[in-house]
């Protein structure tokens, strides 16, 4: 459950999360799931549409200065492209912008990803409230890097 | 902290988009209430250059796409373009969709256009407060053109539109019955109309209807044009812009106009002040101004009582 620090965190200005598939990817069923959920968690959501490059996902992510990138693929290209988008923001220099993935990613590739800073990794059958409360906890760490407070 | 605004007004300057970014952030968020004022009042000097059209007419006829297209033609044509987009959020969750970007994604990034997402959230003066900052913020960047989306409903929506320098109500042929309700509301505000979707049946006729009622209100200086666009082929987007560009330079010589939009600024920052004041009194700190268990016993009315200590809350030394 979300603590009471984070809530009065986000009173004024809510968790502001990019949803994008960086990749040869076009099933965003489960894209339109998560961005109701989160909206009705009473979030700020915004969608990359369909096919972003990594570059763009990033353009978009300092532009709407978001709180979390929550990225997702089902075709197996987890490990390269994720890891595109986690290489781009560290040569920019961004560290308060959360990263977190899911999708279909074996077992074996979330500790590859976990290394590279980008967690969760939620695979299909997990609980909404499972998803909500773990982009709860890395955007109050990204927020309190932006309000310079961590 | 004054040492961090600095630095991002400074960063502003450079049109750094991190900073611009970052600024848009700390206005938005009442936890960093005041370094964000600190940066606004930094800037404020290196502001008023830049043009500012509001955009506005109900979901669903093409605000975000005509945006997205024309953001890109004044691009081509040498201005830096920079948009806001409004999105209403939900009353009971506070949560939002915004989902303007994704209309004009493929412009913003090829033509590396500015655009930044706002959600309205409960209070409507906390949206038109950061709204105009963050306009605020793109004009100091060096913003050449700035465009606001919104829905254009309501007093929030108002008063968003009320820092434009010149407004373009868009509506589209379909709507029915609906088109008469909305030249109700929008009618007194337009600069400009746009009529989207040109390729579909009735267009002419809304276009016309928008005519004839434009005949019937009595016009000053400027003739309010109405556009017809068809956003598919692109077309009509020249015509667009020349109004647009020729409503800037008309309402660029309105002095009247300048001084107008200013108290309103000055308006909005002392409700934003006497707010902030009023939303921190306190139980005990009210008491400290009056005795709230005498007031009780004798039954006096929070009205009498309001207007006894409104001075002292009010008051900056205080």
């Amino acid at each position: 459950m979300v603590d009471g620090k984070s809530q009065s965190l986000f009173k004024d200005k809510p968790i502001k999360v990019l949803l994008a598939k960086p990749g040869i990817d076009g099933h965003d069923r489960g894209m339109f799931v998560l961005a109701k959920a989160f909206r009705d968690a009473g979030m700020d959501v915004l969608y990359a549409g369909l096919l972003p490059t990594p570059e763009e996902v990033i353009d978009t992510a300092v532009n709407e200065d978001v709180d979390v990138i929550a990225l997702s693929l089902l075709n197996g290209a987890h490990l390269v492209v994720f890891r595109k988008v986690a290489d781009l923001m560290k040569k920019k220099g961004i560290d308060d912008i959360a990263i977190v993935g899911g999708g279909t990613i074996p077992d074996s590739d979330k500790p590859k990803l976990e290394k590279i800073g980008i967690t969760g990794n939620y695979g299909p059958g997990t609980p909404l409230k499972t998803i909500i409360d773990h982009i709860t906890e890395r955007a109050a760490e990204a927020r309190s890097r932006k309000l310079g407070i961590a | 902290m004054m040492k961090k605004a600095d630095d991002i007004a400074n960063g502003i300057r450079a049109g750094d988009l991190r900073s611009i970014s970052r600024a848009i952030t700390l206005v938005e968020d009442l936890n960093s209430l005041t370094i964000g004022r600190e940066i606004i009042k930094n800037i404020y000097a290196g502001t008023g250059k830049a043009g500012i059209v509001g955009i506005t007419g109900p979901p669903g006829v093409g605000k975000s796409t005509i945006i997205g297209n024309l953001s890109s033609k004044l691009k081509a044509k040498g201005k830096k373009v920079a948009i806001i987009a409004v999105d209403a959020s939900s009353p009971f969750t506070n949560g939002s969709f915004l989902g303007n970007r994704i209309r004009m994604q493929g412009n913003l990034y090829r033509d590396g256009i500015y655009m930044r997402s706002l959600s309205s959230r409960g209070s409507s003066g906390g949206l038109s407060r950061s709204t105009w900052d963050a306009v605020r913020i793109l004009d100091a960047a060096g913003f050449d053109r700035i465009i606001v989306e919104t829905v254009g409903a309501g007093q929030a929506d108002l008063d968003i539109l009320g820092m434009a320098h010149t407004i373009a109500v868009v509506l589209a042929p379909g709507l029915g019955d609906g088109i008469q309700a909305i030249k109700a509301g929008l009618m007194e505000i337009a600069n400009v109309f746009i009529i989207n979707k040109m390729d579909r049946d009735g267009a002419f006729i809304a276009m016309k209807d928008i005519e004839d009622s434009l005949a019937l209100t009595p016009q000053n200086e400027w003739k309010i044009p109405v556009i017809g666009l068809d956003s598919m082929k692109m077309e009509g987007y020249d015509d667009l812009i020349a109004a647009l560009e020729a409503h800037l330079s008309f309402a660029a010589k309105d002095k009247g106009n300048e001084k107008s939009r200013f108290f309103h600024e000055v308006k909005a920052a002392l409700l934003m002040e006497a707010e902030s004041r009023i939303n921190s009194l306190t139980v005990s700190s009210m008491s400290g101004i009056t005795d709230l268990d005498r007031k009780i016993r004798d039954k006096v009315n929070p009205y009498t009582v309001a207007e006894e200590i409104s001075r002292s809350v009010l008051d900056p030394s205080s």
